[in-house]
C-alpha cells in the first residue's frame, strides 16, 4: 500500500485499526461466493466519525471502499472486485439500547445477529428475519443485503423491521433516516432505500430495527409427496386455507437423496417433502392452525405425514431439513447455492423446470427452500477444476435465470445480486428501471467511490 | 499440477471443500479475542487454497495466522462441510518448517527440547516428596505444566491418590514432546523412548495422564506404541477419579465445568468429569458453550507462547461465561486451561478455578 495512502489512514483509525498485511488480504478477497479480488488495504473504524473521515479521505482522493460485516454473502457484493479499501465493521458491535417499552433495539453494525438473539431474550423479543447464518452474520450485513430466512412467508425480512438508519455518505457526510416510531410517513422512504443497497450508496453505521415478541407455542409436521404436483397444489392451497405457517419449508427428490446417503435419517425417497410449522402463544392456537393445514396436507394425495407430539419431535423433522446444506456441501469440491423466488402458485413449476435443466445439462441439481414465500434454493454441485462442468454449470444458471423470469419471478429473494447475478440484471429490469437505478447510485455517490462494479450499474 | 506439499498431497479436497460459508467464525477463539478473519479457520484455509493454486508461497507472510490456531477443533465441529481445519494446519505448519519457515517460539521449544527434558529448560524435577520408579500398579505421569508451572495442582492429586489409597508410582518423567507434533515439527524420540522405558519399569498395568495432551500422545503417537502392545492401559486422570471413593465429600456451591479441547473434542470425553463432579457437588451450571461446542481457553497448539496477549484475550471470554452463569467454582481437568484460565482472571473477580481432582481434594481434606 502507498505509504501517503496507509498514514492517512493511521491518522484516522490508528496503527492497530488498518492493515496490508497479505494474509487479511487473502482474507478479504472472499466471501461465499465463487468470485474473489483483492483489496490494497482494510481499516477497522471504531465510530461513525472514524467511517465519516475515511469516506472523505477515499472521496477526495478517488479510492473505492468495501464495507464488509461477516462475509458470509453468496454473491460476492462485499469482494473488492476494483481493489480498494475493505471497511470492516465488526468492531462497531456494541448494542446501544433495547426499548421494550417503544418496541426496538438500537444498535451498531457489527452486532452479530445470534448476540442481539441472545440480549432480546430475556424479554421474550426477537428480530424475526432469523437468517441461516445467523451464528455469523453482522446486522449491518443484514441491513445492506436485506437479508431474510426461513420464516420469510409469516415474518418478511430485514426491510420491514428497519425503522431507521445513520448513514455515512460517500463524501463523508453523516445522514439520518426515519425515526424511532412504528410509524412513519415523513418524506420518501430513504430507509428502506438503503436496506438492500449493497453498501452502493452508504456505510450504515447505526441501526434501528422494530423487535417482536417471541411467539412461545408451535406446532410441527412434515408431509412427503411421492408426486411433485401434488406437493405443489399442496402448497397453493395452504394459501386458500387462511393459514399463514410460519415455516413452509420444500426439499425434492434430490436433496432428499443426498441426506440419505450422507446421515441415517432414512427419509422416505419421494418427489417433494414438505415440512411446516405454525407459531403462537398457545398449543390450542398453533395445533388449530396445523388441522387446517393437514386437511390441505391429505386432500393432495401424500405418502405420510407426521406430526410432532412435542418439542423433541419438532427438533427431529427439522433435521432433514437442517442438514441439508452441510450434507450437500460435502458432496463436491463447488457449488452454486442460488435463491430464485417466484410466486407461490409457481412452485412445482419452477421445480420441474429445475429438474429439466439438471437433465439437460448433466447436473447434481438439488433443490431446497422456503415454499411459504415462494424463494427456492437451487445448489448446484459441480467440480470447479473440470472446465466442461463449470461451463454447464454457468449455461444451466443463466436458463434457471431465464426460467425465473418467465415465471413471474426475481433473481433473488435473499441472496442479492452483488457480482454474481449483475450480468442478469437486464432480464428483470426494464431500461427505464436501470436508468433509475443508476441515478440514484450517481445522486449518493457521484464518484462511484462505494462499492463499485456491482449490479450491473455501470454503464461502458 | 503436482503437490508441492504434503499438505496438498494429504488434505486437497478437504480444503477445497471448504464453502467460505464463515460458519467457524462465531466458535473460533482467534477470531472472537482479534474480530479479525484472517486468524479465522476460513481466512486459513483460503491461503492454503491459494498456495495450491500457486498464487501464494508458504513465506513468513503466513506465519502470524498459520501458527496462531489453538487446534481447539471448534471450527471443525461447527463447520458444514467437515473440514478437519486442526489436522490441516499441522500439516501445513511441518511443511512450513520444512522450509525453514516457523515462529521463532517454536523453533526455540524444538531446541529445547534436543537438548533438554522439559519445555521450560528446567534441569531438575520438583520432588513432589515421593519416589520416582518403584514398583506400582499405576503411574502417574504429571507432564510438564503440572510439574514446573501447576505444581499445586499436581500436589493435590497426589494426595487424593493418597487419601484413596491408589497403588501408584512418579517416574523419571521428561516431556512427552506430543506438543512439537502441532507446532511444525515431529515427536522426540529420544524423550519418547525415555518414558516408555521408564513407565515399563515400574511394571504398572495402567498410566494415569494429568494432562490431556499426554494422554492423547500417550495413546496415538507411534513412540508410544510399545506400551499400548504391553497392554498397559492409559487413563486420564479424570477417567480415573471415578472408581474412586470421595468418602461423602459435599458441596453446595454453583460448580461450572470448562471442557479442555484435548479431552472433549479430541476425545470425546465429555460426561466422565460431569459424572464425578455430581457425586460431589449438587449445584452444578452448564456455561453457554459446553460439551462439543465448548469455547477454548486459548492456551493450545502453542498459542499461549507464540501469542500471548490473544491467548489470555481468549481465556478472558471463556472465563466470562463462567461468570454468566454465575459459577462460584470453574472446574476442568487441564493444567494448562487452569493455567491461562488463572492468568486471565483479574483480582476483583471471585471465582475459584482449579482442576476437579484438586477440588475434590480439598473438600475432603476440609472433612478430614
Amino acid at each position: 500500500m502507498d505509504s501517503a495512502l496507509k498514514n492517512a489512514l493511521i491518522e484516522i483509525v490508528g496503527e492497530d485499526n488498518v492493515t496490508d498485511q497479505l494474509i487479511d488480504m487473502v482474507s478479504y478477497s472472499y466471501d461465499s461466493s465463487e468470485h474473489s479480488h483483492r483489496p490494497d488495504c482494510a481499516v477497522w473504524p471504531q465510530n461513525t466519525q472514524q467511517v465519516s473521515q475515511v469516506l472523505k479521505f477515499a472521496n477526495e482522493n478517488n479510492l473505492s471502499v468495501i464495507p464488509r460485516g461477516a462475509g458470509t454473502g453468496l454473491s460476492g457484493m462485499c469482494v473488492p472486485i476494483k481493489g480498494g479499501i475493505v471497511l470492516d465493521l465488526n468492531r462497531m458491535n456494541q448494542i446501544i439500547s433495547i426499548s421494550i417499552e417503544d418496541r426496538i433495539a438500537i444498535v451498531q453494525p457489527g452486532v452479530v445477529y445470534a448476540d442481539l438473539e441472545k440480549a432480546l431474550a430475556p424479554y421474550g423479543f426477537l428480530f424475526p428475519p432469523d437468517p441461516g447464518s445467523g451464528s455469523v452474520c453482522t446486522l449491518g450485513g443484514n441491513v445492506a443485503t436485506n437479508a431474510g430466512g426461513v420464516k420469510g412467508a409469516k415474518y418478511g425480512t430485514t426491510r420491514d423491521y428497519v425503522l431507521g438508519l445513520e448513514v455515512v455518505l460517500a463524501d463523508g457526510g453523516i445522514m439520518r433516516t426515519g425515526a424511532r416510531t412504528m410509524k412513519c410517513v415523513s418524506g420518501f422512504d430513504l430507509t428502506k432505500l438503503m436496506v438492500g443497497s449493497e453498501g452502493m450508496l452508504g456505510v450504515v453505521t447505526e441501526i434501528t430495527l422494530k423487535i417482536n415478541p417471541k411467539p412461545t407455542a408451535r406446532s410441527t409436521t412434515v408431509a412427503s409427496f411421492p408426486d411433485l404436483e401434488n406437493a405443489g397444489r399442496a402448497v397453493t392451497q395452504i394459501m386458500y386455507s387462511g393459514i399463514i405457517p410460519s415455516v413452509l419449508e420444500i426439499m425434492d427428490r434430490y436433496t432428499i437423496h443426498c441426506i440419505n446417503q450422507n446421515t441415517d435419517l432414512n427419509l422416505p425417497e419421494v418427489d417433494a417433502m414438505l415440512l411446516i410449522e405454525t407459531d403462537g402463544y398457545t398449543k390450542e392456537e398453533t395445533d388449530y392452525q396445523m388441522a387446517k393445514v393437514i386437511e390441505v396436507l391429505k386432500a393432495n394425495n401424500p405418502d405420510q405425514i407426521k406430526q410432532a407430539a412435542d418439542d423433541a419431535e419438532a427438533a427431529s423433522l427439522w433435521k432433514g431439513r437442517k442438514s441439508a446444506y452441510a450434507v450437500l456441501a460435502r458432496i463436491k469440491t463447488h457449488f452454486v447455492l442460488e435463491d430464485v423466488t417466484v410466486p407461490m402458485g409457481n412452485i412445482a413449476a419452477l421445480l420441474k423446470g429445475i429438474g429439466r435443466l439438471a437433465e439437460k445439462y448433466d447436473l447434481q441439481i438439488a433443490t431446497f427452500g422456503h415454499a411459504g414465500d415462494g424463494n427456492l434454493h437451487p445448489q448446484i454441485l459441480y467440480d470447479g477444476y473440470n472446465p466442461d462442468e463449470v461451463h454447464r454449470t454457468e449455461k444451466a444458471v443463466a436458463e434457471l435465470f431465464q426460467l425465473t423470469i418467465e415465471l413471474n419471478g426475481t433473481l433473488t429473494g435473499e441472496h442479492g445480486i452483488g457480482l454474481a447475478k449483475a450480468p442478469f440484471m437486464h432480464l428483470e429490469h426494464d431500461q427505464n428501471a436501470m436508468a433509475m437505478m443508476r441515478a440514484v447510485k450517481k445522486a449518493f455517490d457521484p464518484k462511484n467511490i462505494l462499492n463499485p462494479g456491482k449490479m450491473a450499474l455501470e454503464v461502458n | 499440477m503436482e503437490a508441492k506439499y504434503d499438505f496438498e498431497r494429504k488434505f486437497r479436497e478437504d480444503i477445497l471443500k471448504c464453502s467460505r460459508c464463515g460458519y467457524c467464525q462465531a466458535v473460533c477463539p482467534a477470531f472472537k479475542a482479534t474480530l479479525r478473519p484472517a486468524l479465522n479457520a476460513r481466512g486459513k484455509m483460503l491461503l492454503l487454497k491459494e498456495v495450491m493454486e500457486e498464487k501464494l508461497e508458504l513465506t513468513e507472510d503466513l506465519i502470524e495466522t498459520m501458527f496462531q490456531c489453538t487446534t481447539c477443533a471448534g471450527c471443525y465441529e461447527n463447520c458444514p462441510s467437515k473440514v478437519n481445519v486442526p489436522e490441516i494446519i499441522k500439516q501445513a505448519r511441518k511443511d512450513m518448517v520444512s522450509l525453514g519457515t516457523c515462529h521463532p517460539a517454536f523453533t526455540g521449544m524444538n531446541k529445547v527440547l534436543q537438548e533438554k527434558t522439559n519445555i521450560y529448560a528446567e534441569d531438575e524435577l520438583p520432588d513432589f516428596d515421593k519416589e520416582r520408579g518403584g514398583k506400582a500398579e499405576y503411574v502417574y505421569f504429571i507432564g510438564c505444566v503440572g510439574t514446573f508451572r501447576e505444581e499445586e495442582a499436581s500436589e493435590a492429586v497426589i494426595a487424593l491418590l493418597d487419601r484413596t489409597d491408589t497403588d501408584y508410582t512418579l517416574i523419571e518423567e521428561v516431556c512427552c514432546s506430543g506438543v512439537l507434533e502441532d507446532v511444525g515439527f515431529s515427536i522426540n524420540t529420544r524423550l519418547a523412548n525415555h518414558n516408555v522405558e521408564a513407565i515399563m519399569e515400574t511394571g504398572c498395568k495402567g498410566i494415569i495422564t494429568g494432562c490431556p495432551k499426554c494422554f492423547l500422545t500417550f495413546k496415538n503417537n507411534e513412540a508410544y506404541a510399545p506400551l499400548r502392545e504391553a497392554g498397559i492401559e492409559i487413563i486420564h486422570i479424570t477417567q480415573f477419579i471415578n472408581r474412586l471413593d470421595f468418602k461423602g465429600a459435599h458441596t453446595d456451591a454453583k460448580i461450572t465445568y470448562h471442557d479442555p479441547c484435548d479431552l472433549g473434542r479430541h476425545c470425546g470425553i465429555y460426561e466422565d468429569p460431569r459424572r464425578t463432579i455430581s457425586r460431589v457437588a449438587a449445584n452444578f451450571v452448564e456455561m453457554e458453550h459446553h460439551h462439543a461446542s465448548s469455547l477454548c481457553c486459548g492456551a493450545g497448539g502453542g498459542v499461549r507462547g507464540a501469542y500471548a496477549k490473544n491467548s489470555i484475550a481468549m481465556a478472558k471470554n471463556r472465563l466470562k461465561e463462567a461468570l454468566d452463569c454465575g459459577a462460584e467454582v470453574l472446574v476442568t481437568e487441564c493444567n494448562s486451561c487452569v493455567h491461562n484460565l488463572s492468568n486471565a482472571k483479574l483480582r476483583s473477580q471471585k471465582i475459584k478455578i482449579m482442576n476437579t481432582t484438586q477440588f475434590i481434594n480439598e473438600l475432603m481434606e476440609e472433612m478430614e
